[in-house]
């Protein structure tokens, strides 16, 4: 049966050409846009992980947290030790927008380092460090920078009408390999020196708080807020929730602007198969007069949309890694990837794109097989 | 070559068959009761003018159509109480089509199209293939047989229909207009393919406007207002 559903779409080539098109811009569409969430999803879920369980101490509202607060956290009862971070744009002028929190320094305790982004070359940061960074991965690429180079940090701040920055230069002593994660966007200096620097003596923007061993982290983070003033605690687990339900919100604006092409796209399906109907009726009452059965004229009328829907798809899989792969290559020379095409988002797009050809091909075949066997038999 | 009238069971049997179409609010008698017996091998010819019921008792025995009143039975089996989902099966083991316009698919070879007439039947495909090119050959156009219908004559086109309403070895064909598109000399062929198929024990049911075309068959029925008027098989008894 096959033969003759190739058959019928060779047949018109024209017609079946531009509606797969219609299909393969829709799929090229998905997977553009869901390998982008599928890549922020991917970058988050790890970014995560690296913090292992720690709980997430941020201020209530916006703003810094005071240093005193540490040791507020310290003493609330499970937590095992507690440490600030200070976060900062690497160039305050460029910083990132929504999901991507672009490049940024990071001031560290260096005994509190992330040693789980192991070093590619060069050595952690350790006591006694100034002036000098652990880089990201995607940081070195940018700026081109190897262990010795300076890299330059920026600090601007609003006063009055006009703006006061001054610059100074950090010399990398180590560079993390590349994880997928935000942190390849990071510089990492001693916190001391970044207070310094940034004028921030005695603040940081988060806390870390590690629980003691058996200690339920939602629990403590709930404790923690309750025992210490004007912050906003969240476990890993919580953390990880919040996280998801934003990234599901861009996923359905990204997805459904492409769901939607696809289904466009869909509809080109339903109105080539209803032509095709409509102009085979001799065709369809003659094989129900040979003896076809409903289910082979639905089968063959299907089969014609699904596998318009399946090479759309394969087309559009296909386009969408080109394009994807080129936009990488040129996104990393500059920093990090922005897509990853993942098995999922090529099954999810191929299925899509084969039960969409095969829905809308539905009514078509419906029609089809309620042709009287007695057109074939009508005079011409 | 005459079977009919040697008491042999008919291989069809219409027993009281009426159709009624309502046009508008008037009711249209289509077929008015008609009786009639077939015998296997038996080439009949079913004439009278338009509207005379003709085309509607083909697709009654087709099971293309279904009647108002009145049976069908082909080999002793009644068909027109078959259930719908019986019905593509009782086509296909019971009927050959063959139609005035010949109705070929254009995108397929003629073996192509004679092929798939088995291909709902469930034939492995060597068979079908084997099958196939017997029957076009035994029609001569065994050195047709990967041609398009576009690529072939009328006459060869219908031959290729002919040989596609043979393939499951039907116990009666159906020839609407089966020389109506064609011209005189092709009617010739096409006339004696189908007595030469009847003469080997194929029945065969034409109907036609062709008085020339019915003269050569084995039996005349003429209908008129949707009744036999006139039957030559039963004169001759």
């Amino acid at each position: 049966m096959l033969d003759l559903i190739v058959r019928s779409l060779t047949q018109r080539k024209m017609r079946t050409g531009l509606t797969i098109f219609g299909i393969a811009l829709g799929i090229f569409a998905v997977v553009v846009m869901g390998g982008m969430s599928e890549h922020l999803n991917m970058t988050y879920d790890k970014s995560i992980k690296l913090l292992a369980a720690d709980i997430m101490v941020q201020p209530d509202g916006s703003g810094t947290l005071d240093e005193t607060k540490i040791r507020q956290i310290k003493r609330v009862p499970g937590v095992k030790d507690a440490y600030g971070v200070l976060y900062t744009s690497l160039d305050p002028e460029k910083s990132g927008g929504g999901f991507d929190p672009g490049d940024f320094v990071s001031g560290v305790l260096p005994e509190k380092q992330i040693k789980d982004l192991k070093l590619i070359s060069g050595r952690y940061l350790v006591p006694g460090d100034e002036y000098k960074a652990v880089i990201g991965s995607s940081i070195a690429r940018k700026f081109n920078l190897k262990v010795g180079d300076e890299l330059e940090i920026k600090n601007k701040r609003k006063k009055g009408s006009s703006s006061i920055s001054h610059t100074r230069n950090v010399t990398v002593v180590g560079i993390q390999e590349y994880s997928g994660t935000m942190f390849d966007s990071s510089v990492n200096i001693p916190l001391d020196a970044a207070q310094k620097f940034y004028k921030m003596e005695n603040t940081v923007s988060m806390i870390y708080a590690e629980p003691a061993p058996g200690t339920d982290s939602s629990l403590l983070a709930k404790r923690i807020d309750l025992s210490v003033e004007k912050v906003k605690s969240r476990s890993p687990e919580q953390l990880r929730k919040d996280i998801e339900g934003e990234l599901v919100f861009f996923s359905l604006i990204t997805i459904s602007a492409a769901v939607l092409a696809a289904i466009i796209g869909g509809l080109s399906v339903m109105n080539t198969m209803l032509m095709s109907v409509s102009e085979r009726t001799k065709e369809f009452g003659l094989l129900k007069a040979l003896g076809a059965e409903r289910k082979s004229i639905l089968f063959m009328t299907m089969g014609e949309a699904a596998l318009m829907g399946m090479i759309g798809g394969i087309a559009g899989i296909a386009g969408g890694w080109i394009l994807v792969h080129f936009l990488n290559i040129s996104f990393e020379a500059q920093g990090s990837a922005l897509f990853s095409i993942t098995p999922r988002i090529v099954v999810i797009g191929l299925i899509f794109a084969t039960v969409l050809g095969m829905i809308c091909g539905t009514y078509p075949a419906y029609r089809a097989t309620k042709m009287s066997p007695m057109e074939a038999l009508r005079y011409e | 070559m005459s079977n009919n009238g040697n008491g042999k069971e008919p291989i069809l049997s219409i027993r009281g068959l009426k159709k009624t179409y309502m046009q508008g609010r008037i009711p249209v008698h289509a077929l008015d009761g008609v009786n009639l017996d077939v015998k296997k091998g038996e080439l009949i010819s079913i004439v009278g003018p338009s509207g005379s019921g003709k085309s509607t008792l083909l697709s009654m025995i087709g099971l293309l159509d279904r009647p108002t009143e009145g049976s069908v039975f082909i080999e002793g089996k009644e068909i027109t109480d078959a259930k719908e989902s019986e019905a593509p099966r009782i086509r296909r083991e019971k009927i050959g089509f063959v139609f005035q316009h010949f109705n070929l698919l254009h995108t397929l070879t003629a073996l192509e199209n004679v092929d798939i007439a088995m291909r709902f039947s469930g034939v492995s495909r060597s068979k079908r293939k084997i099958r196939a090119f017997e029957l076009l050959s035994s029609i001569g156009l065994g050195d047709r047989v990967n041609h398009r219908p576009s690529e072939l004559s009328g006459g060869q086109q219908q031959r290729v229909a002919i040989a596609r309403a043979m393939a499951n070895n039907p116990a009666i064909i159906l020839a609407d207009e089966p020389t109506g598109a064609v011209d005189t000399k092709t009617r010739e062929v096409i006339v004696s393919v189908l007595k030469e198929l009847s003469r080997k024990g194929q029945t065969i049911i034409v109907v036609t406007h062709d008085m020339a075309v019915a003269e050569q068959t084995d039996r005349i029925i003429t209908m008129r207002d949707g009744r036999i008027e006139s039957d030559t098989g039963v004169d001759m008894k």
